[in-house]
């Protein structure tokens, strides 16, 4: 058997991550996800099973909720990417992450970052009732909460009443 | 006791939160050391083997890597003590030796600069397997003459713990016996966050983070294992991406990486891929139980008898491997006056990924028993499914009990608990047969069941600690901050806040002035960890313990300062005051000035310091079943009723959760929105396992859900909206009254589901549901062929 080449092909790329300027050089087979976290030291974006399903490392590339582990970090050249980090205020929290703290929205946190996103990425009245909630959350997994923290906390940021 | 008011039940924001919502918390895989170096394992693609060589092939062409690493290089490791002298040997080591006994075993492990290059190496590594004949099910594994993992046992039997009770078997005698074949299939906890080792050894010093439930033992078992003293090792939990009992066990990687980092002299981490993590973590349940019952024609139960078969995989995971099922034996009566018990257990090894410890430990394979069996007796007798539990609920009048398996159940609300679960059902179920009457292809049901969950457990004979206690040491500073450290760990539940809450109470602090530490052996009192809803228990029975000690002290310091006596002092708000006249007070920062840094300001007597520490082992806790299978292995009990509404589409067999119910009584409740959301999610996942989950393997041994492609576990849409109505008993022997909260939601959805599936179907012919995951094929198999 031959070895695989390691594939070092490195590529030059520019992003704006969290409203600052990035320049790295990267090899061409990173993910997104794994130059926000080890390179850039973003550690809120968390990997629950770097294949796409859990939701857990969703950003925002251009406004839009991406998955950072299905994307390489060189598609994201000339791009603006926003992480957890960056949409929190510098002091105390944003109307959603304060409404998941009152709702009990998290219990270990690790999927809280992907939820918050996926919520941060869309239009409220696309989503104006709890099933359309749920639907849109239907994309992020948490395995401790059971869901309802979540929904209570979403219904109460977007001013719904259930 | 003073009448200041308290924290206990009070809805209080938690202190884990900012960091988590922030992106600020840290996590195993966000730990990065100078000059570390990244772990792959390369794992055994063959369920069964023997191996014959591992070689570097092409490994080393790529930039950086090192190794292959296999056992034979781990001449100063030690297996695994086996504890346990009633069950079959197995030395566990931590990588492969001679043969493997499950795919996803580690054989080997690359080390290299990132992830990306330790996966590629261990990719291009050359290692030669040679098949065995896999054994894939408890028939195979039990039939004469078949292969055998372990060459040194006569069979395949890791357990056996046969049970034959004169008692029981006498009343059959003339009564009618119901029975059934009740199995609760293959799935596993799956926290969002996989499991991560870090390791570091510097200056004579090992130093391992790791997302452990329980990092006191992973300290001792790691100097059992590594040629280093406990004090050379300190072990640290860094905040934990959820447990649910899959991270209460001691894992190979956890030896691995440490002794990775003492033979290169650079920091390792190593972090599980999903892949790995369905493949290596434990996996949980797929447990059959045979039961058989004696019951009155007034629908009675007398007694129960039979047998739980585990299909265990290789029997290679310490602590928990077969405890689960032990604690099903433990607890088959649920909370129903049933005089007699003879089931025994037999925990058999095959071919497959380890089973170990899962949320509920046991009890939803024993709740899923016999909760159909009392449904089959009801309908064979023409009870109602309600009515036939009523006449065998435990009521006030009962209590103490002692059930039949010899758990004493000390307090509880079962009668009340289920009575309301009933009336609501009701209701509930009219209202979405109003809103789903026009469709005859969709049908409603419901069903309601009871348990009672044994909390606090023995950490029993199968690990060589016998005991139940944990411990807390309470300081407070020169300005009156308090810092509590615990031998618990938090993996996600809200522990540090639990604690904050009790410190806040018990010193009449307030709770931004306390600080709570866990997860450090440096920094904490040896305990055993966070498991079996054992946390706020323990620590707040140690925590009390401790305070109160503390309080007598910093009484005394404030009495003399006030020129008072000691028993008119009273702590709340931040300070000790003479009762009944508010000008006279102290801060506790005046205290703690005195007992720490202006000791000539004591009264005369008392020692300088401001700190206490205790333990706590919860009373009445025995370790060792007796020939019967009797013990009273928990500290206390919860208990619970649960109701599932359903809709079947008769056409598809598609089953849809409309609603959840549950009534739950944990004793003294700390923080109401801590324990709903343990009661809710817990509720989820059990959903997630009676519908959802399922491990498969092919009849030749190989793992078939290895992502969450084909392991799928339940999302906002799929678990229904809940309502939890609580109960409060408080434990009689607990300080607080608290009981715990951390598994029993996950207990009651397996019964509960399948009762409301036949329920939905009823009239139609359908067979009884006796397993789960209840997949929309198996329903459909139980409707009779048109
Ligand atoms: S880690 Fe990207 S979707 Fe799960
Ligand atoms: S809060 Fe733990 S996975 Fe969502």
């Amino acid at each position: 058997m031959k070895p695989v080449p390691d594939p070092a092909g490195s590529v030059a790329v520019s992003m704006e991550v969290n409203g600052r300027t990035v320049e790295r050089t990267v090899n061409s087979r990173r993910l997104l996800a794994d130059l926000l976290r080890d390179e850039l030291r973003l550690t809120g974006t968390h990997l629950g099973c770097e294949h796409g399903v859990c939701g857990a490392c969703t950003v925002l590339v251009d406004g839009q909720p991406v998955r950072s582990c299905l994307m390489l970090a060189v598609q994201a050249d000339g791009c603006e990417v926003t992480t957890v980090e960056g949409i929190t205020p510098k002091d105390g929290l944003s109307p959603m992450q304060q409404a998941f703290k009152d709702h009990h929205g998290l219990q270990c946190g690790f999927c809280t970052p992907g939820f918050l996103m996926t919520l941060a990425g869309v239009e409220p009245e696309d989503h104006p009732d709890e099933e359309s909630v749920r639907e849109l959350l239907a994309g992020n997994l948490c395995r401790c909460t059971g869901y309802e923290g979540i929904v209570d906390a979403v219904m109460a940021a977007w001013d719904r009443s259930r | 006791m003073t009448a200041r008011p308290t924290h206990i039940g009070a809805q209080v924001a938690r202190v884990e939160d900012d960091r988590l919502l922030s992106g600020g918390a840290r996590f195993a895989a966000d730990i990065a050391l100078p000059g570390m170096v990244e772990a792959a394992f390369y794992r055994s693609p063959l369920p069964h083997a023997r191996i014959v060589g591992v070689g570097a092939g092409d490994a080393l062409e790529i930039p950086g890597a090192f190794g292959p690493f296999t056992a034979g290089d781990m001449t100063d490791v030690s297996p695994y003590p086996d504890f346990d002298e009633h069950a079959r040997p197995v030395g566990i080591f931590p990588l492969a030796r001679e043969r493997v006994r499950y795919a996803g075993a580690p054989i080997a492990v690359m080390v290299a600069d990132d992830r990306y290059r330790a996966e590629d190496a261990c990719d291009l590594l050359d290692v030669d397997l040679d098949p065995l004949d896999p054994v894939v099910t408890t028939d195979a594994a039990l039939a004469p003459g078949a292969p055998l993992l372990y060459p040194d046992w006569p069979d395949n039997v890791v357990i056996g713990f046969p049970v034959d009770n004169p008692d029981a078997n006498a009343e059959f005698d003339g009564r009618m016996a119901v029975s059934g074949r009740y199995e609760v299939g293959r799935h596993t906890g799956v926290p969002m966050e996989t499991r991560g080792v870090v390791a570091e050894f510097r200056e004579g010093r090992l130093t391992v983070w790791s997302s452990t439930q329980f990092p006191h033992i992973a300290r001792t078992m790691l100097s059992y294992c590594l040629p280093l003293d406990e004090n050379d090792i300190r072990v640290i939990v860094p905040d934990v991406g959820g447990g649910f009992g899959v991270k209460a066990e001691f894992y190979p990687e956890e030896v691995t990486i440490p002794w990775l980092a003492l033979r290169l002299g650079r920091p390792v981490r190593w972090i599980e891929d999903r892949r790995e993590h369905l493949l290596a973590t434990c996996h949980a349940r797929d447990l059959v139980l045979d039961l058989e019952a004696a019951v009155d024609e007034d629908g009675r139960f007398r007694a129960v008898r039979g047998m739980a078969v585990q299909d265990l995989g290789a029997a290679e995971m310490y602590p928990f491997g077969y405890s689960p099922a032990f604690t099903a034996i433990g607890h088959i009566t649920g909370p129903y006056r049933i005089p007699h018990q003879s089931v025994g257990l037999l925990a058999v090894a095959t071919n497959k990924t380890p089973c170990g410890a899962y949320r509920g430990f046991g009890i939803p394979e024993a709740t899923f028993a016999i909760e159909r069996l009392m449904d089959k007796a009801a309908d064979r007798l023409g009870i109602g499914r309600n009515e036939i539990r009523r006449r065998n609920l435990i009521g006030q009048g009962d209590i103490p009990y002692t059930t039949s398996a010899g758990a004493i159940v000390d307090s509880g609300s079962h009668r009340e608990a289920f009575e309301e679960t009933v009336r609501v059902t009701a209701e509930r179920v009219e209202h979405w047969r109003a809103v789903l009457g026009d469709d005859p292809g969709i049908r409603v049901g419901s069903g309601v069941v009871n348990y009672i969950e044994g909390v606090t457990p023995t950490y029993f004979m199968t690990t060589g600690h016998w005991t139940a206690y944990d411990s807390c040491s309470v300081r407070v500073n020169p300005d009156g901050t308090a810092v509590v450290s615990v031998g618990v760990s938090t993996s996600g539940q809200g522990l540090e806040s639990m604690l904050t809450t009790l410190t806040a109470e018990a010193l009449g602090v307030r709770r931004d002035q306390v600080r709570v530490v866990m997860g450090d052996t440096d920094r904490t009192p040896y305990g055993l960890g966070s498991w079996g809803s054992r946390s706020t228990n323990v620590a707040s029975g140690a925590l009390r313990i401790a305070s109160d000690r503390l309080l007598e002290k910093a009484t005394r310091i404030a009495a003399h300062l006030l020129e008072a006596s000691p028993e008119d002092i009273e702590a709340h708000d931040g300070a000790l005051s003479v009762r009944g006249s508010p000008g006279a007070s102290v801060t506790w920062q005046q205290v703690a000035t005195a007992a720490n840094i202006r000791t000539v300001d004591l009264p005369e007597g008392v020692e300088p310091g401001l700190e206490a520490a205790a333990t706590y082992e919860p009373p009445g806790i025995e370790h060792v079943p007796d020939e019967y299978g009797r013990v009273n292995a928990a500290a206390t009990y919860t208990n619970a009723s649960h109701a599932a509404v359903v809709s079947v589409d008769t056409g598809t067999g598609q089953v849809r959760m409309l609603e959840y119910i549950v009534a739950h009584d944990c004793g003294t409740v700390i923080n109401p929105q801590i324990v709903r959301g343990q009661v809710v999610g817990g509720v989820a996942q059990g959903i997630g396992g009676a519908l959802l989950e399922q491990l498969h393997y092919d009849e030749w041994g190989n793992p078939q859900s290895t992502s969450f492609l084909d392991y799928h576990l339940p999302g906002a849409t799929e678990i229904p909206t809940m309502q939890v109505l609580h109960f409060e008993s408080p434990a009689p022997a607990m300080p607080w009254g608290a009981k715990g909260a951390g598994e029993a939601g996950i207990i009651g959805p397996g019964p509960a589901i399948a009762a409301a599936v036949e329920d939905a179907l009823s009239g139609m012919g359908v067979a009884e549901i006796t397993r789960t995951p209840i997949t929309a094929p198996y329903v459909l198999s139980l409707l009779p062929t048109p």
